[in-house]
This record gives structure tokens, C-alpha cells and sequence, in this order.
């Protein structure tokens, strides 16, 4: 299927390729890439600046408005995935988009599968995706089913669907967005086999740090142009972000100590029973106002149970949540925010925002029937558009009118409108999930010192994320969850890696029970005199030594 | 990606995107109506009719004496009170398709206070008007609660409802409310303090059957419109049927939000079915509403569900309608080739992909134009936009 590449010619290029939405919008203006066959091509760019829209060039999920696209050196017109896929061309997306009834086996196989006449030969599949699995080095249970098996090995599952189907050109969609550290280090050590094997790989991400590791060259976008291309060891994550956001930009966030002020939020034996997803089991902690409490834990493991639990989404099944005075486990989401809970959702296309509705009634669905927005029953266009221009302003979302629809705006400047939402109702307890998932550096910076100013406003903040250096730099206390459990319960931040963490997360290590317990009053169990604050264990020292240099947003 | 250059685009230019964006949407409509147009005309001229002669009367005729011009009044009046309370279960994102329950039931309601209660002159009118929207709302209620509260499926309660309603209606016209001594079916003629008043009593111009019961519908989607964008419950009306996700996280009561919905929608129909018995009938008649119910959600389609929309929707709708009698009287051609002329509308409004088509081509115009002007290294960008736009 692949014989009419020219072996000489780049695996994939563009000429001056550019695309225009239908609604105006120039993803892409005028791009040259050229990647050579054998070469782990990294592209970088803040959101919104085109990178996963030329990948979708590539992959034929789009049509180039003009300009030239070639593949195995020569030019194309690709109508879609299945005349990318028949050029050699494999797209890992984001979302894993696998059947999860189905095998790993026949995942890997569907579409292409072996077998005469229409009959499926289903050892012949298991055997054909074993052998990939051997020789991408790409571990696999063939006859596992997608639904129960690991993220990991899901995106595992989803490169050797495209070796299956002689990929020769692998493009890989923030891939590591879902990883551990172990897991994302395995990928990478696959990924360079496939490349010394003559695969072309393209590498979208905003990790500069993994860039570094994985790539050879980096290609960077902004603003839907090609920045440039800059060899891998010629760069550092600083010259990455600066040529990304054209000017220097570092993450580091300086904060002081935690001043923490009485509990705000106290978990008391929460259990959850879920039809579907994860099930909580007896969770017992404290957030005390100014401080934030990170949730680390690979994703899946119940955070978004928790935060929904505690948001009024969801109603646990057992246990008390206290929030302040009120007792907020039997309240609906209205009572809870009452009692004053803010909640940034981990997904903020599916709940954070209405994405047809304007700006200005995205920041109010809170607050739209108490003045000074609403009085007498009457809702005041006036007062909304006023609180909508104050929050713009404050919030630095760009934007040039209050009345644009939500769907318009980039990641980071939608996320912007709903931690502005949030933020501005002065929340004692903030549950800010995912808070900078796709959002680019900019926007990450800016939400990372605001949530850091709501903790010394006195905030009580449960920070969630799946990014472990996120939660490193913010967190003054750190919990690890598994499998619904509470695994691991760091009082102190300074001095953890990522690694160090990562164990936890993975199961290989775990607290005792009255350690993560240690200084709650009356939980079941605890004795109840256990130390103050700050007697976090030490005991992940020796196997952190020499990993210390845990990247962009080490806390000072 | 959702990348955009409204981030870096000035409040002006926004603006001036969007202004074009309503005169495509505007020209988009009338174009639409006129390629209808021109299909019925084609039809006709396929099938050996004199299509000048039958378009004549489709769209002046109406016009033409004061009593046609009040014909259409009266039916616009009706209809858009339909399009209307379908609108805004619409608005919660609900298929309410119970319009013609709501409206029997209104009807019923109306007809029973004008006929059997003594009321003095003013309150003989409000009396039953209201007595029609609480059981519009009442029909309403029943799917909308089922739906929101048990998760059954809205367009298969409001149908089955309909089903029960007409069922109840025939039974109760035919019999318990039929005229005594009267060989036709109908109901009594309601007491003439309870009648609309008509509109020839006002202006002293013959218009026929239409009363200010189109004042009264004119008030009513002003209302309508006042409660979607100004209110409270509109917002939440609005914000459930844009993603009920979000406005559950926000702490909306979503299950109230469709409720109201439900219930404002069926007043409206109620409202519609009073309307028919005080002021178009007067008395109850089988198959009161014949095929207006329906036709009212493709008026709320039409306007987009926007309450002030549904009104020029519903006058262009019956318009035809009106039209379509007439040409039927004056010509050979019958009412179908006005089906058929609403139909290729409906069709054509409902196919979003058309202004969507335009508009992508204005804004590649554009991009080519910005391209140009941005230097030499986009002439290749920019000469091909040339020649698409050429094509």
C-alpha cells in the first residue's frame, strides 16, 4: 500500500499550506514543514496555535484551504483518514478512540482484519498483534478487554493499531496527557525503537520537557505560523517557551508558606458506590482555609468522583463533608454553592461553560437571580454585560465583546471565564480540577498565581490534577489516590519528585493508615493525638536522589 | 482547536463580523423563499397550469379585499400562538409536539366557562382565556414532569397525550356538550359577553372573524420574549437547553427549568385554543384546529425559536396559507403546490449547510484579501482565493 513513496523526499511535508475555517478562522497560514523519514519530529505551540489543526492536515481530517501536501515525498490530496491511512500515515488522538467491548487484539486488527471470506480469524488476530507488541516493544494483553484495561495500555493499543496497518508516519496527539512518569518513559523508549526502525514520528505536546527528551527537532507554531525549527539539543525549555509565546515566559510560581486558618473542608468517612466509574472507599481528610491541598493520582481513580461529591454533583453514599459549618453532603449544587463551594470541572466543554451562550451568561449561571443582576424576578441586561466587562478585565480574557459565544474561545481563554466565574463568587473551598488541562503557557501562569492568591486570601483549594509537576509547584500538602483509596499523604511538598510520587500512584508504595489519618479528629481508628501539621514522612528519599531536577515549575 | 481571531480582532471589527453574519442569514432567508418560489412555479408550468395566473392570487390575493386581509389575521393569530408554545420547550431543548392537546384542552376549558358561567362583561373574557391557559399548562405539565422526573422520552408523551386529549374532545363534543336539538355537531354558541371582540367593531372595516385576539398574541410573544431574555427563569430555560450539564453544575434545577418550559408552552397553546372558541368559532367544533398544531412547530422552526421571529414566521406562514385558498377558488392550481412551496422552506431553512456555505466563501474572500495585503510571501494563497472566487 505504501509503494509510491519516494524514498528520497521528506515523509511528510507542507508547501505554504494554509486553512481557513468557515468561520473566518486562520488555524493555519502559510506553513512549510519538512520531516525526513526516521526523525521524531516534536511540534510545539500554545493552544490555539495551529498545531493540532496542521496534524489533522496531515492525517485528513481537514482539507488545506491552499497550499501543497506531500506524503512519501510526493504531493497529495488526502480526503480523509482512510487516504491517509492507505499512505502510510497513523494518528494517535487524544481521545483514545478504540471499542471498548472489544479486545485489545480486535481493536488492533479492526478494519484490516485477517481472515477469508468475511470471517474474522481471530487467532490470527491475537497472533498478529502479540508480534507488534514484541517488535514495537509496546507491552500488550492481546485478549484483554479495552474497557478493563489501563489508559496506557489503551494508547498502546492504539500505535499498534496503526503499526497493523503499516504506518510509516505515526502522529501522536499529547499522548503523554494521560501517562505516569513510568508510563510515559516506556512510551518513549518504544517510540525511539519505531524511529530507529525507520518510522517517522510526529509529536504533538506542550510538555517542553518531554520534547527535550523525546524529539530530535522541534517544530514551533504560533499564532497558526511556523515559528521555526530548531534542532532538539540546541535548545532549552526556556528558548521553547519563549520562541512559543514570543517573549520569555518561566512557570515558576514563588509563594510564601501556607497560612492556614481553622479546617474549611472535613471528610469524614466518604464512600461512594458508582454504577459506573470508580467507587470511593472510606476517604478521611482536612482542607484548612489558606492552603492548597493537592489530589494526585493517575487518572481515573477517583478524583472526579470526589470532586463532583464534593461540588453537590454527586451524592456519597456514606460519610459526612463539612464545608465550614454546613454540613453539605445531603444539599444539591445550589446549597452547596451556598455554603460556599466553587468548583472548576475537570471537563469544561461538557459542564464548565455553555458553549452557544455569550460570555456574559457563562459568568453568571451562578448569580443570575440575585442582585445586582437580577431584581424584582427581572433579570438586568445592563448589570450582566457590567459584571461581565468587570470579569473580562479582571481576568485578562481577551475577547472583544462580552455577547461572543463561548465556543469562540481558545482552551485557555474559555478556561479563563470559568475559574473567573468561580474565582469571583469568593469561595471558602475552591475544587479547581484539571484547572490548566490544554491551556497554554500564558494562561497556565495566570491561573496557577490566582489560585495561589485565592489560598492567602484564605481559600481552602483541593487542587486535582493529572499533571504531577502542577501539583508539585502549588501544593502545600499533597494526597495520592488509587483506586479509590487514599494512598499516600505528603504534609510537606518540598523535597517530593515526581518519581517519588509516581509510586504511590502506581501502588507500589502506600501510607499506613494512621499516618494519612494523623491529626484528623475523630475519624474511625485514628487514636486521635497524633502530631500537628507538619510530620509528613521523609521516606521517599533514597530512590529520589539525583531526580531532583523536576523540571519547569520547581517551587522556590 | 478552537483557535480564533475574535482574540485579536477589536470590539469593531467583531461587530461588523457579525452584522454580515445577520444580513447573510437575512438575504439567506428571502433567497430561500424565492428558490420555493420558483420550484412551485416549474411545478406548475411541468403539470400544464398558468402559473402567473395562480401566483396572482397566491400573493397578492390576500391583500386584496379587507375580509381576506382579516382571514389571514385570524389564522396568523392562531398559528403563531402555536409556534409560540413550541418555542420555548424548544428553548429547554424539550420536543414538545403536545400543541394539539394543550390547544383541545384550552378549548375545552374556555368553552365550558363561556358557555355555562355567568360572568360580568370584562370577566366573561379574562375568565375563560385563563380557565384555557391553566389547562394548557396542566397538559403541558403531565409530559414535561414525566420527563423531567422519571426520564420518559418527551416526544412519545406528548404524542400519546394528544392521541387521549382529541379522543376525550370528539367524545365530549359528540356528545355530553353537543348542542341540544341541533343535527350538526358542535357545542352551544358561548355567551356573546365571552366573545373576542372583532376587529371590524374597532375599525369599523369589515375584517372578517379577526378579533383582538391578535393584539392579544402580539402581547403575548413580547411577553414571551421578555420572559426568555429578561427573567430569571428564562436564563435558566436558556442555559438547560444549551447544555443542561452546565447548568446543573451552575445549580440550576434543571428538572424545574423544563418543567416551567412545558407548562409556559402549553399556557400559550391553551391560549390558542380560547382564541379559537372566543373569537374565531364561537362554540365548540370537531377538529377545532385542524392541522395547526403541527404547523406551528415549523413556524418555531422557521424563526429559530426566537419569540418576536415566531411572529413574522406565523404572518409569512398563513400568509401562504391564506394565498393558497384563494388561488385554489380563482385558478386550477390546488392548495398542494403551497405544500409544496413549504415544504422546499422548510427544507431549505433546515439545511443549516447553506448560509454556512456562504459565509465560508466571505471568509475566505476575506482571508484572501488580508492575505494580499499582508505581503508578498501569501500571492500563492492569495491568487488561489482569487480564482476560487472567480469560479
Amino acid at each position: 500500500m505504501n509503494e509510491s513513496w519516494d524514498p528520497a523526499g521528506p515523509a511528510v511535508a507542507t508547501r505554504a499550506v494554509t486553512k481557513t475555517y468557515a468561520n473566518g478562522v486562520r488555524a493555519v497560514r502559510g506553513v512549510d514543514l519538512d520531516v525526513p523519514a526516521g526523525e521524531i519530529r516534536a511540534v510545539v505551540g500554545e493552544n490555539g496555535a495551529g498545531k493540532s489543526t496542521l496534524m489533522k492536515l496531515c492525517y485528513g481530517l481537514e482539507q488545506p484551504t491552499s497550499g501543497e501536501l506531500l506524503i512519501g515525498g510526493r504531493p497529495r490530496v488526502l480526503r480523509g483518514p482512510a487516504s491517509a491511512i492507505a499512505l502510510g500515515v497513523g494518528m494517535v488522538h487524544q481521545n483514545l478512540m478504540l471499542v471498548p467491548s472489544f479486545t485489545v487484539a480486535q481493536n488492533v486488527v479492526l478494519g484490516v482484519e485477517p481472515g477469508r471470506r468475511g470471517r474474522l480469524d481471530g487467532r490470527a488476530a491475537v497472533e498478529a498483534t502479540a508480534r507488534l507488541a514484541e517488535e514495537a516493544g509496546l507491552a500488550v494483553d492481546p485478549l484483554a478487554r479495552v474497557e478493563e484495561v489501563s489508559v496506557g495500555m489503551r494508547q498502546r493499543a492504539e500505535i499498534l493499531k496503526a503499526l497493523h496497518r503499516r504506518a510509516r508516519v505515526l502522529i501522536l496527539d499529547e499522548p503523554t496527557a494521560v501517562l505516569t512518569p513510568q508510563e510515559t518513559e516506556d512510551l518513549f523508549a518504544a517510540v525511539r525503537r519505531l524511529r530507529d526502525g525507520g518510522m517517522t514520528v510526529l509529536f504533538i505536546s506542550h510538555k517542553l520537557r518531554e520534547v527535550r527528551e523525546i524529539s530530535d527537532k522541534v517544530s514551533v507554531m504560533r499564532a497558526g505560523a511556523l515559528v521555526g525549527t530548531v534542532t532538539t539539543a540546541d535548545t532549552t525549555e526556556r528558548s521553547l517557551a519563549a520562541m512559543m509565546v514570543g517573549r520569555e515566559m518561566s512557570l515558576d510560581v514563588t509563594r510564601a508558606p501556607a497560612r492556614r486558618a481553622g479546617t474549611t473542608l472535613r471528610v469524614r468517612g466518604l464512600a461512594y458506590a458508582a454504577p459506573t466509574g470508580q467507587p470511593l472507599h472510606g476517604l478521611d481528610f482536612d482542607v484548612a482555609a489558606g492552603e492548597i491541598v493537592g489530589v494526585a493520582g493517575i487518572e481515573g481513580n477517583g478524583q472526579t468522583e470526589l470532586a463532583e461529591i464534593l461540588a453537590g454533583l454527586r451524592r456519597p453514599g456514606a460519610g459526612t463533608v463539612r464545608v465550614g459549618d454546613t454540613d453539605t453532603a445531603g444539599l444539591d449544587v445550589a446549597g452547596h454553592r451556598r455554603a460556599g463551594v466553587g468548583y472548576v470541572p475537570e471537563d469544561r466543554l461538557h459542564d464548565g461553560a455553555a458553549l452557544d451562550e455569550s460570555i456574559a451568561d457563562n459568568l453568571v449561571v451562578d448569580r443570575h437571580d440575585r442582585p445586582p443582576l437580577a431584581r424584582r424576578g427581572i433579570l438586568r441586561p445592563a448589570a450582566v454585560r457590567a459584571h461581565a466587562e468587570r470579569l473580562i478585565e479582571d481576568y485578562a480574557i481577551r475577547t472583544p465583546d462580552p455577547s461572543v459565544p463561548v465556543r469562540a474561545l481558545s482552551g485557555g481563554n474559555m478556561q479563563k471565564v470559568v475559574v473567573a466565574r468561580e474565582l469571583s463568587a469568593g469561595p471558602r473551598l475552591l475544587i479547581a480540577s484539571q484547572v490548566t488541562r490544554g491551556v497554554d503557557i500564558g494562561a497556565m501562569r495566570f491561573m496557577y498565581e490566582r489560585l495561589v492568591a485565592a489560598r492567602d486570601e484564605g481559600a481552602a483549594v483541593l487542587l486535582i490534577s493529572a499533571d504531577l509537576t502542577e501539583l508539585l509547584a502549588l501544593s502545600d500538602r499533597l494526597l495520592v489516590l488509587k483506586d479509590g483509596r487514599l494512598v499516600g499523604r505528603f504534609d510537606d511538598t518540598t523535597g517530593l519528585t515526581e518519581k517519588g510520587v509516581g509510586l504511590y500512584m502506581l501502588g507500589v508504595e502506600h501510607h499506613e493508615r494512621a499516618h494519612l489519618t494523623a491529626g484528623l479528629d475523630d475519624t474511625a481508628g485514628s487514636d486521635g493525638t497524633a502530631g500537628p501539621d507538619n510530620t509528613g514522612p521523609r521516606d521517599t528519599g533514597p530512590r529520589d536522589a539525583g531526580s531532583g531536577d523536576s523540571g519547569k515549575a520547581t517551587p522556590e | 482547536m478552537t483557535t480564533t481571531l475574535i482574540e485579536s480582532e477589536d470590539r469593531r471589527e467583531y461587530k461588523a463580523t457579525r452584522r454580515r453574519g445577520l444580513v447573510v442569514d437575512l438575504s439567506m432567508t428571502l433567497a430561500t423563499i424565492l428558490a420555493a418560489l420558483v420550484i412551485g412555479f416549474l411545478v406548475m408550468l411541468a403539470t400544464g397550469k398558468d402559473p402567473i395566473a395562480a401566483y396572482e392570487a397566491l400573493l397578492t390575493g390576500p391583500l386584496e379585499r379587507s375580509f381576506r386581509v382579516g382571514r389571514w389575521l385570524e389564522d396568523a393569530t392562531t398559528l403563531t400562538l402555536l409556534g409560540l408554545s413550541v418555542a420555548i420547550p424548544f428553548r429547554a431543548r424539550q420536543i414538545s409536539l403536545g400543541a394539539e392537546s394543550q390547544l383541545y384542552a384550552g378549548a375545552l376549558a374556555a368553552a365550558t366557562v363561556a358557555i355555562f358561567l355567568p360572568l360580568p362583561p370584562v370577566a366573561a373574557v379574562i375568565v375563560p382565556m385563563a380557565a384555557a391557559a391553566a389547562a394548557g399548562a396542566g397538559m403541558g405539565f403531565v409530559p414535561g414532569s414525566m420527563k423531567a422526573r422519571l426520564g420518559a422520552n418527551e416526544i412519545v408523551a406528548t404524542l400519546m397525550l394528544n392521541a387521549i386529549v382529541v379522543r376525550v374532545y370528539d367524545y365530549l363534543v359528540n356528545g355530553p356538550l353537543k348542542e341540544p336539538g341541533s343535527s350538526a355537531v358542535h357545542s352551544e354558541p358561548i355567551q356573546p359577553d365571552s366573545a373576542l371582540t372583532p376587529l371590524t367593531e374597532w375599525l369599523g372595516i369589515p375584517f372578517g372573524r379577526a378579533n383582538v385576539g391578535f393584539l392579544l398574541m402580539l402581547l403575548t410573544a413580547v411577553a414571551l420574549w421578555l420572559l426568555i431574555t429578561r427573567t430569571p427563569l428564562g436564563y435558566r430555560i436558556r442555559m438547560t437547553g444549551s447544555n443542561p450539564h452546565f447548568a446543573e453544575y451552575g445549580g440550576i434545577r434543571v428538572p424545574r427549568a423544563i418543567e416551567w418550559s412545558f407548562v409556559i408552552g402549553g399556557a400559550v397553546a391553551g391560549l390558542a385554543g380560547a382564541h379559537l372558541v372566543q373569537g374565531v368559532y364561537g362554540r365548540l367544533e370537531p377538529g377545532l384546529a385542524g392541522s395547526l398544531a403541527f404547523e406551528g412547530i415549523v413556524v418555531a422552526l422557521l424563526a429559530r425559536n426566537n419569540p418576536l421571529v415566531v411572529v413574522v414566521a406565523g404572518l409569512f406562514y398563513s400568509y401562504l396559507r391564506a394565498g393558497g385558498d384563494i388561488m385554489e377558488q380563482q385558478t386550477d392550481v390546488g392548495t398542494e403546490i403551497v405544500v409544496v412551496i413549504q415544504a422546499v422552506i422548510v427544507l431549505l431553512v433546515t439545511a443549516q449547510a447553506l448560509p454556512d456555505l456562504l459565509k465560508r466563501r466571505l471568509a475566505r474572500r476575506q482571508a484572501g484579501t488580508s492575505h494580499k495585503r499582508s505581503g508578498t510571501s501569501d500571492k500563492r494563497t492569495g491568487a488561489s482565493h482569487g480564482k476560487a472566487d472567480a469560479r
